[in-house]
């Protein structure tokens, strides 16, 4: 005979036991909680400037990148990119970035419709790449482990492991994400990992000649991006996702997506 | 006492848990870990960061071309183009354009295409007049005019390198 305390007594302790996930055990780890309280701040932790009031929209940085690192050039996939954000005088907000600036802008045309001067209320130039984020989503959907966030912040891809299931690249709120024509896996910008750990510029910033982009230490005082991110008004993308994404921006405005 | 014939599918499902417990740890590679715990984020093939930090870098800029070519970084150093990186103009998508006389990955581990780019449209990247091309920028002499033409009414269907010197910034 089950009474009416019995049935709501076993029923809240099946519901109570149904929600304590598997991942939750892990907390009784030491190893795995110290993660948690303990965030990157105190560790190195590499970050990204773009002072889009310099860029001049040659593109320069689009080849470079596409050259280092063996993207297709002709491929419409870029680990990096720039776009051109114009506000017409009717309010209208054009928005493009042909063949992902590669081949730079050369013209007042977007999408082949020619702009006049007067027609303009403001424009300018906003060069785009991987976030580098503190909780990337690309990493969090990926089912076979083939993308993980390394311990210095950069968040890398496993060729060998990729299954080509495209979470990623659809989890991206950046759209930083592509397959690679070649490896038929998911790419992207990785800060030149393999220029920057050995003391380099990535290929981005060298192909630069107007000192948009900076990288460095976000916790060494005495890194430029540190000086900059912790003296001037930075803002990064997207924000509401709670990405924490690591490439700040100078002279962002609000048509920027 | 024969054994109740329900059993039978119960073995089967144990024995099929077995064997792929037994087959992922020969399958997943020893190496497999999630760092400092983090399942979240770190869990990763350990083994993948030696390939990324072992890429091969292409770019090598300024100071690789000038222990052949001294001469021309000088003179770049010197003018307003200071900045611009060899690669900007000599590295090539194509392989068919390659013209460096020696060959640079056999003697010198150098992995770029290297040529000659002097295509108007290579100019116009940064010297097409765009209402919003900043008309000046911060150089390490201080502010630097930055030249810009409109490339309809410039001489236009002329290489820009007819005229212009392009390490020293200038007219020939």
């Amino acid at each position: 005979m089950v009474t009416r305390r019995d049935f709501i007594k076993a029923g809240l302790l099946t519901v109570a036991g149904m929600t304590i996930p598997i991942s939750a055990l892990e907390i009784f780890k030491p190893e795995a909680l110290a993660s948690l309280v303990e965030s990157f701040s105190k560790k190195k932790r590499w970050a990204f400037v773009v002072d889009t009031t310099k860029c001049v929209g040659c593109g320069m940085c689009a080849k470079a990148c596409k050259l280092e690192n063996e993207i297709p050039f002709e491929a419409e996939v870029q680990r990096t990119w720039v776009e051109r954000y114009i506000q017409t005088k009717d309010g209208e907000v054009i928005i493009d970035s042909p063949r992902g600036a590669r081949y730079g802008f050369t013209s007042n045309d977007p999408y082949g419709k020619e702009l006049k001067d007067e027609e303009v209320a403001k424009e300018f130039f906003v060069p785009k790449l991987c976030n580098q984020c503190e909780k990337p989503s690309c990493v969090q959907v990926c089912p076979a482990g083939a993308t993980y966030k390394m311990e210095d912040g950069v968040v890398l891809v496993d060729r060998s492991w990729c299954i080509g299931c495209g979470y990623c690249v659809t989890n991206c709120p950046y759209f930083a994400r592509f397959f690679n024509p070649v490896t038929n896996t998911a790419d992207k910008c990785t800060f030149c990992y393999h220029r920057i750990t050995k003391g380099k510029q990535t290929a981005c910033i060298d192909a630069c000649a107007f000192g948009v982009r900076k990288i460095g230490y976000l916790h060494d005082p005495n890194s430029e991006v540190f000086k900059i991110v912790s003296t001037q008004r930075v803002a990064v993308l997207k924000p509401e996702y709670g990405n924490e994404p690591h490439v700040f921006y100078i002279g962002l405005d609000h048509i920027v997506k | 006492m024969k054994m109740s014939h329900a059993w039978r599918p119960v073995i089967v499902i144990l024995g099929a848990v077995i064997f792929l417990l037994i087959l992922r740890t020969i399958y997943v590679p020893a190496d497999f870990t999630a760092k400092n715990g983090d399942y979240k984020y770190q869990w990763h093939r350990t083994g993948n960061e030696k390939y990324w930090q072992d890429y091969p870098a292409k770019h090598m800029g300024q100071e690789f071309c000038g222990t052949c070519h001294a001469d021309k970084v000088e003179k770049i150093s010197a003018s307003g183009h200071q900045k611009v990186e060899c690669e900007s103009c000599h590295a090539l998508p194509e392989k068919a354009a390659k013209k460096h006389p020696v060959d640079l990955k056999e003697d010198f581990k150098y992995l770029l295409e290297i040529g000659v780019d002097s295509t108007r449209e290579l100019c116009k990247r940064c010297h097409a007049k765009l209402p919003y091309r900043p008309a000046e920028y911060a150089g390490a002499k201080g502010t630097v005019k930055f030249k810009m033409i409109d490339p309809k009414t410039h001489n236009a269907g002329i290489e820009c390198v007819t005229c212009h010197d392009v390490h020293s910034a200038g007219f020939k």
